[in-house]
């Protein structure tokens, strides 16, 4: 039992982490009705970022508290995000307007090309630690309960506390304020939404930047996890099914994915690998995705598909 | 009834407009005025150039020639958002609705102008922002009851009959309180009953908000029946201005949608 809860639990951390990038993606969707393929390359950038400001802040400014310091790095952070997102209103999604969604999806793919080439250049491409201060010894949990206890990683906690307040915090601003529901209203119709006095550039400006900040905390709990490296791309990959069993439009969707995915993974793996000889944890996420695909293609949360004939 | 209504000054004041599409004029010197509170129609037959007209009143389309003059001020280059901030509303021929949201999530939309309390307050509904909101509900539930749709306030728009979607399109336009409101063929594709009911609306918004309206119509019967003035287009020529009376029996317009034998 104490070994199942275990294996349950970092499941559900793993999937939180998942959730994380989903939720970037989930972001965009809803707002411009774009799949944006370069969220994966933001992660990478945003962690760059923070990983070599952390580094080179102390040196430039003199200072030696840890804190302070990475404090400093993730608001410049921030501010290179913010200016990511201008930019990209800017020089590519404005020449874009009233487009079909295919063309922007070809431009989201290219600013992932540029984007990963340029962090790179400016933060160097080696392996970069993030250390900010989460602790990472393991504690036992329910010594009492079981024999030996539970053995539950701190760092994870902390990562699922934060995502579960980025969540919070997203969902009042989607559904409660009068931005959010403008998002909404430019993700059905870029003309409608203009002719009733909704900004379109501004908005496209504030949800980039959103999925930018998200993007940044994923950098750095991943890579405080596992350092920062070319490979975190990758996660986006890893989010795909993620949104596909949420639903592309849903918050709550893109949780709730994750953390299915990052349970069904770990399990599945663990009880079912010996008999299949292992290995089920890499594509265990894209069958269960394709097996939605087949039968509830908007996902556990989407909007449901509605085609008038 | 139009004796009661007391017409304005000229409030929109379009003169000498040209706009070209490459070799092609979608309009050639169009020049019309339409003032406070009348209900102005423009008709003419398909590809008279009535919607080029209407976007770029809009902001959509920018006019090669012309001015185009709202309250007193002029424009030239503008956007269909700054269009929207002078106080010009505008509703769809092909209906562009923010299909997967409700029905009070649309028309909540066109408030967005009006709401002033900040993000911050606005997520966390507290203060001044939730008494700002539910102001805005408060009018948005206004125009619902208005437009009688109050059954389906919840439903997502994309669910809802041609006809109700076309009442929402309109309701979104009136959240804005728009000093002037553009419709774009308003009665396309719609039934007998269906027409007679959008033509209500439309003639108790002029009533009740004092909203002045400008629509596009090719089904003449309707236009006559609710306009003060009509301005005739063929072929993004203006061949007719004058009240329904007197462009019935312009010569040119008859023989722009009967044809002529000569």
């Amino acid at each position: 039992m104490a070994f199942f809860l275990e294996t349950l639990i970092g499941g559900l951390m793993a999937g939180m982490l998942y959730s994380l990038v989903a939720l970037g993606f989930v972001l965009i969707y809803k707002a411009s009705g774009v799949f944006n393929f370069a969220q994966g390359a933001m992660v990478l950038f945003a962690a760059l970022a923070m990983a070599r400001f952390s580094e080179w802040i102390p040196g430039w400014l003199g200072i030696d508290n840890k804190i302070l310091g990475n404090v400093i790095a993730f608001g410049l952070a921030a501010v290179l995000m913010f200016v990511f997102a201008w930019l990209v209103e800017r020089l590519v999604l404005r020449h874009l307007v009233n487009q079909e969604g295919v063309t922007l999806l070809m431009a989201t793919l290219g600013i992932a090309y540029f984007l990963d080439g340029l962090g790179q250049t400016i933060f160097g491409s080696a392996i970069y630690p993030i250390d900010v201060g989460m602790p990472k010894e393991p504690v036992f949990l329910f010594d009492g309960v079981f024999p030996g206890g539970i053995l539950v990683n701190l760092e994870d906690v902390y990562a699922a506390g934060v995502a579960a307040l980025l969540v919070v915090v997203l969902s009042l601003f989607f559904q409660k304020t009068s931005t959010g529901r403008a998002l909404r209203a430019v993700a059905d119709d870029h003309q409608a939404a203009q002719s009733i006095g909704i900004p379109l550039n501004r908005i496209w400006v504030i949800v980039w930047f959103v999925a930018g900040l998200t993007a940044l905390v994923a950098g750095i709990i991943w890579g405080s996890k596992l350092g920062v490296q070319f490979s975190l791309t990758t996660l986006a990959l890893r989010a795909l099914p993620v949104i596909i069993l949420g639903g592309l439009t849903s918050v709550p969707g893109a949780i709730i994915g994750g953390l299915i995915i990052g349970v069904g993974e770990k399990l599945s793996e663990v009880y079912l690998g010996p008999y299949v000889g292992g290995g089920i944890e890499i594509w265990f996420a894209y069958m269960l995705a394709l097996v939605f695909l087949l039968f509830r293609p908007q996902g556990l949360f989407g909007e449901k598909i509605i085609d008038r004939v | 009834m139009s004796d009661q209504k007391k017409i304005g000054d000229v409030i929109l004041d379009v003169k000498n407009i040209s706009l070209r599409f490459g070799g092609v004029n979608a309009l050639t010197d169009i020049s019309f005025n339409v003032k406070e509170h009348e209900v102005r129609a423009i008709i003419g037959p398909n590809g008279a150039g009535k919607s080029s007209m209407l976007n770029c009143i809009n902001g959509v389309y920018t006019p090669q020639e012309g001015s185009i003059t709202f309250k007193g001020k002029s424009f030239s280059h503008m956007s269909s958002r700054q269009v929207a901030e002078m106080g010009i509303g505008r509703t769809f021929q092909n209906l562009a609705l923010f299909k997967g949201m409700s029905v009070i999530d649309n028309i909540m939309t066109g408030r967005n102008l009006h709401i002033k309390s900040n993000l911050l307050l606005q997520a966390l509904r507290i203060g001044p922002a939730q008494r700002e909101e539910e102001k805005h509900r408060e009018f948005v539930e206004h125009i619902i009851d208005f437009l009688e749709i109050q059954a389906f306030r919840k439903t997502p728009v994309g669910t809802l009959p041609y006809g109700l979607q076309k009442r929402v399109d309109l309701g979104r336009a009136l959240a804005m309180e728009p000093q002037m409101l553009l419709l774009d063929e308003p009665m396309a594709g719609m039934n007998m009953e269906e027409k007679q009911d959008m033509s209500r609306f439309i003639l108790d918004v002029n009533d009740e908000f004092g909203t002045t309206i400008v629509l596009i119509e090719h089904d003449m019967s309707v236009v006559m029946d609710i306009s003060d003035r009509v301005v005739v287009l063929d072929y993004g020529k203006k061949i007719g201005d004058g009240t329904p009376e007197e462009v019935r029996n312009n010569e040119d317009v008859i023989s722009a949608y009967l044809g002529t034998s000569h």
